[in-house]
C-alpha cells in the first residue's frame, strides 16, 4: 500500500491499458458476432418450441423439463461420460506411459515416432471414421487379425453389438487422442532440466522413481490441458459417431452432440436442440471449470 | 481485500453487460423465430395449360440420381426450347437436411424434389397444390393414380375440393426380396414363394442348408424395409394410410404391428439373419448379396441396376408374399417427385415441365436409368431382374397396394424406427414397447 505510484502515473498507465483493449477490439467483434451472439441466441430459441419454419411458441423452461425427462437423451449423456474414459483417462495414462518410456533417453528415428502418433491428429475425423467403420467390417482388419490368432468365437459386426460398439466407437476416440497426449507430454518433459534427471540417476532412482519424482510433477501444467482437451472432445464427440454408428445399434452409441443434430436439422425440433446444446455447454463449462481448479490447487 | 471487491466489482459489470446484450433480444418481437418468414402468395396453380410465351429458366433442386435428371432435362429443353431448366444437385442428407431452409428462403427453387419434410412445408402454404393440373393436364390418365395419392399429404384441394396433389412422381421405387438363384437350388428351394409362411420355410430351408438365409442391411435404413414389409402384409393397408398421413386416432399399437414386430424377433432367434446385420450399411448388405453371401436379400428396386450386372441371370426379385396365396401384392415404395415452390414466377412453366415427367418418353429415360416409369405400359419390357421388379410393381400398383415407407409419419420416425428395428433383431426390446416408442413420436408430432 505504501509505495501507490503518483496519481499521474496512474492515469497515463491506464490510459495504455485502455489503448491495449483497442488491438483486441477487432479479434473480439469477430468473437462478438460469430461466437457469443450466436450462443446467446441459441439460448433465446432454447425457450421456444420451433420447428424451423413457422412462427415459434414460446414455452419458457419447458424445453429444458422435456430434455430431462426424456430417456434417450438421458442415456445419451451417459454414453458421453462413458465415452470420457475411452477419449480422456486412457489416452492420457497412455500418454504418460510413452512419455516415461521415450523422455529419458534420446533414441533414433523420434521424429518419425512422433509423426506417427500425432497423425490421427490431422487427418479429419469423419476421414477416421469412415476408415475404422472398415477396420471394425464383417471382414475387417480386426476381425481378420482375431481370426489369425484363433479367436474366431471373439469376432463380430463390432459396431452393430449391442454389448461392443460403445466401445469400439471409444477406442476410436483413444487412437486419435493418445498421440495428442503424448506430444503434449514430450513437450512438456523437455522443459525440465536435464540436470534434474542427471541429480535422480546419481542418487540412484530408477526408471520408475525418476517418472514419479522428476517427470510427473513437472507435467502438471500439460495434464490439466490434455484433461480438458480431451473431456471436451469426449462430450462434444460427434463426428466420429455420426459417421460410424449414427448412435445405434438401438440407442447404444447415442451422444448429445449427435441429438443436437437430429433435433435441428431432421427432426425439426429446433428448440429443444438449442435446449440440450446450452445443457450440453453448461455441463462442458463445469467440467473444465472443475479441472481447472483440481490442477490449480495442487500446485 | 481490494482485489476482491474490484472482482466483485468485474463481476456485476460483466453481469450487466450480459443482460444488456439479452433484453433487447427479448424485447424484440421480431426475433421471434419463424416471424421473418411469411407465407407467401398463392397457394394452388391456375387450371390452364397454356405454354407461357418468352424465355424462362426453371430453377430444380434434387437429391437422386442426377444421371436420370440430366436426361430428362435434355429431352424436355428439345420439346421446349423456350424454357430452359437448371439443375441444382444437392446430396441426399444434405438435401434433406436443408429442406425447410431452401423452400422458405427467398431464393427458393421453382421445382424440388418431394422429401419428408415436404408435408409439414405443403401444409404451411410453401408448396402450391397441383390438382387443378392433375385435371387440367389428365394426369390420371398418365399416372397411376395411387402414385399420385402418395403426395396429397393426406389433405384435400382447397381449389378443386377433390384430393390435393403437391409433385408429380418421375420415377418410382419399391422395396422387397432379391434371391440368389444358385443358392437357393442348393436349399432345395424352386420357386418365389406364395404366401409368408412358404417364405419362413423357404428361410428355415436355406439355413439347415447352411446357408445365411437373410441378408439385412440395418445399420441405416434396411431394416426397416424389412419390417416394414412384414407390416404391409400383417396390416390392414387403409388403417396403415391413415397412420402414415397422421390421421386422428390412428395407431400402430395393434395385433398386426405386434405380430410383424414379434416376427421380426422370431426370425432373429431362428439365426434367419445376417449375424452383422445390425453393423452393416444397406450398400455393404448389397455388395455382400451380390458376393453370395446370402440366400435373400431385403432391398429397393434401386439396387437392381448394381446386381443385375454383377450377378446376371443369377438374381431374382419378389415382392413379400400375403399371409394367403391370393392376398393383394403390398409392398413400401415411393417416388423420386418433384413439387413446386410457391414462390415460383413461372407456375405455368413448372407445369408444362411436371406433365413431361408423365410422358411416354419420360418414361423410357427413368426405365433405362434403374427406375420404374409411372406408366410402365409406355416403356419397353425390361429383362431379367428388372422385369422381375416390374412385374411385382405392376401386381402392386394393380393391387392398390404401394404403401409409403413408415419414416414419413413424422420426422423424428426414422430414427425411432431405425433405433428400434436394431432392438428387435437382436431381441432387446418387447414389440409393445417398441410400438409404445413409435406411437409416442407419431403423437408428438400430429398431436394438439
Amino acid at each position: 500500500m505504501g509505495n501507490r505510484p503518483p496519481v499521474r502515473d496512474r492515469r497515463v498507465r491506464g490510459r495504455s491499458r485502455w489503448r491495449g483493449y483497442v488491438y483486441v477490439l477487432p479479434a473480439f467483434a469477430v468473437y462478438l458476432t460469430f461466437a457469443v451472439l450466436p450462443a446467446l441466441h441459441t439460448a433465446y430459441l432454447s425457450l421456444f418450441e420451433w420447428d424451423g419454419v413457422t412462427l415459434g411458441d414460446w414455452v419458457g423452461l419447458g424445453n429444458y423439463a422435456e430434455i430431462f425427462q426424456d430417456p434417450v437423451l438421458r442415456r445419451s449423456v451417459f454414453n458421453a461420460l462413458v465415452l470420457v474414459v475411452f477419449f480422456s483417462f486412457v489416452p492420457i495414462v497412455l500418454g504418460l506411459l510413452s512419455t516415461g518410456l521415450l523422455a529419458r533417453y534420446r533414441r533414433p528415428g523420434m521424429g518419425a515416432y512422433r509423426f506417427l502418433f500425432m497423425l490421427p491428429q490431422v487427418v479429419p475425423l469423419v476421414a477416421v471414421g469412415v476408415t475404422w467403420r472398415w477396420l471394425y467390417g464383417d471382414d475387417g482388419v480386426v476381425n481378420q487379425a482375431l481370426r489369425l490368432v484363433g479367436l474366431d468365437g471373439a469376432t463380430r459386426a463390432w459396431l452393430g453389438d449391442f454389448d461392443a460398439a460403445l466401445v469400439a466407437v471409444g477406442l476410436v476416440g483413444t487412437w486419435v487422442l493418445s498421440g495428442l497426449c503424448m506430444m503434449l507430454f514430450l513437450s512438456g518433459v523437455q522443459k525440465v532440466d536435464p540436470s534434474l534427471y542427471e541429480a535422480a540417476r546419481i542418487d540412484g532412482a530408477g526408471p520408475v522413481r525418476e517418472f514419479v519424482a522428476v517427470t510427473l510433477p513437472h507435467l502438471r501444467g500439460e495434464l490439466a490441458v490434455a484433461m480438458t482437451v480431451t473431456t471436451v472432445a469426449a462430450l462434444a464427440s460427434f463426428d466420429i459417431v455420426y459417421v460410424t454408428t449414427n448412435g445405434g445399434p438401438g440407442e447404444q452409441t447415442t451422444v448429445p452432440g449427435l441429438l443436437v443434430y437430429r433435433l435441428a436439422f431432421s427432426e425439426g425440433k429446433v428448440g429443444l436442440a438449442a435446449a440440450l446444446a446450452v445443457v450440453l455447454g453448461c455441463l462442458i463449462l463445469a467440467i473444465v471449470y472443475l479441472i481447472n481448479r483440481l490442477s490449480r490447487s495442487e500446485s | 481485500m481490494m482485489d476482491s471487491t474490484c472482482r466483485v466489482r468485474r463481476r456485476i459489470a460483466a453481469t450487466v453487460c450480459a443482460v444488456a446484450l439479452v433484453l433487447p433480444l427479448t424485447a424484440c418481437e421480431a426475433l421471434t423465430p419463424g416471424s421473418a418468414t411469411a407465407v407467401p402468395g398463392p397457394t394452388s396453380v391456375p387450371s390452364s395449360t397454356a405454354v407461357p410465351d418468352g424465355d424462362v429458366t426453371l430453377r430444380l433442386q434434387f437429391a437422386d440420381a442426377p444421371l436420370m435428371v440430366d436426361a430428362l432435362i435434355a429431352a424436355f429443353e428439345e420439346d421446349h426450347p423456350d424454357i430452359a431448366v437448371e439443375p441444382q444437385y444437392k446430396s441426399f442428407s444434405d438435401y434433406v437436411q436443408n429442406l425447410r431452409l431452401t423452400m422458405t428462403s427467398d431464393t427458393a427453387p421453382d421445382i424440388a424434389q418431394y422429401a419428408v419434410g415436404m408435408t409439414d412445408l405443403a401444409a404451411d402454404g410453401h408448396i402450391l397444390d397441383l390438382a387443378p393440373y392433375r385435371e387440367a393436364y389428365g394426369w390420371d390418365e398418365a399416372v397411376p393414380p395411387v402414385s399420385l395419392d402418395q403426395l396429397t399429404a393426406g389433405r384435400t384441394s382447397e381449389a378443386t375440393g377433390g384430393r390435393a396433389l403437391f409433385g408429380v412422381p418421375a420415377g418410382l421405387s419399391m422395396t422387397g426380396l432379391y434371391y440368389n438363384k444358385d443358392l437357393a437350388r442348393r436349399a432345395g428351394i424352386e420357386a418365389p414363394p406364395k404366401t409368408l409362411a412358404e417364405f419362413e420355410e423357404q428361410l428355415a430351408a436355406a439355413k439347415d442348408a447352411g446357408l445365411t438365409p437373410l441378408g439385412v442391411g440395418a445399420l441405416d435404413s434396411g431394416g426397416l424395409h424389412l419390417w416394414a414389409a412384414l407390416l404391409n402384409q400383417l396390416m390392414p393397408t387403409d388403417e396403415y394410410w391413415d397412420w402414415v398421413n397422421g390421421r386422428k386416432g390412428a395407431t400402430m399399437e395393434n395385433p398386426a404391428a405386434l405380430k410383424a414386430s414379434e416376427l421380426m424377433i422370431e426370425w432373429g432367434r431362428k439365426g434367419y439373419y445376417d449375424a452383422s446385420a445390425n453393423g452393416t450399411a444397406q450398400v455393404d448388405s448389397t455388395a455382400r448379396f451380390a458376393k453370395g453371401d446370402s440366400v435373400f436379400l431385403v432391398n429397393g428396386n434401386w439396387a437392381a441396376g448394381q446386381l443385375a450386372t454383377v450377378m446376371g441371370d443369377d438374381v431374382g426379385f419378389f415382392p413379400m408374399p400375403g399371409e394367403e396365396a391370393g392376398s393383394p401384392t403390398v409392398a413400401s415404395g415411393f417416388s423420386v417427385s418433384y413439387a413446386v415452390s410457391s414462390r415460383t414466377e413461372h407456375a405455368a412453366a413448372a407445369g408444362v415441365f411436371l406433365d413431361f415427367l408423365t410422358s411416354p418418353e419420360a418414361g423410357q429415360i427413368i426405365s433405362d436409368n434403374g427406375f420404374l416409369p409411372p406408366n410402365p405400359d409406355a416403356v419397353k419390357k425390361p429383362t431379367g431382374v428388372l422385369a422381375d421388379i416390374a412385374e411385382g410393381h405392376r401386381r402392386a400398383v394393380a393391387d392398390d397396394g404401394i404403401t409409403t415407407f413408415p419414416d414419413f409419419a413424422a420426422p423424428a420416425m426414422l430414427d425411432r424406427l431405425r433405433s428400434g428395428v436394431q432392438k428387435l433383431i437382436a431381441d432387446r426390446v418387447t414389440p409393445a414397447d417398441y410400438l409404445d416408442s413409435l406411437q409416442d413420436e407419431w403423437e408428438d408430432h400430429h398431436g394438439e
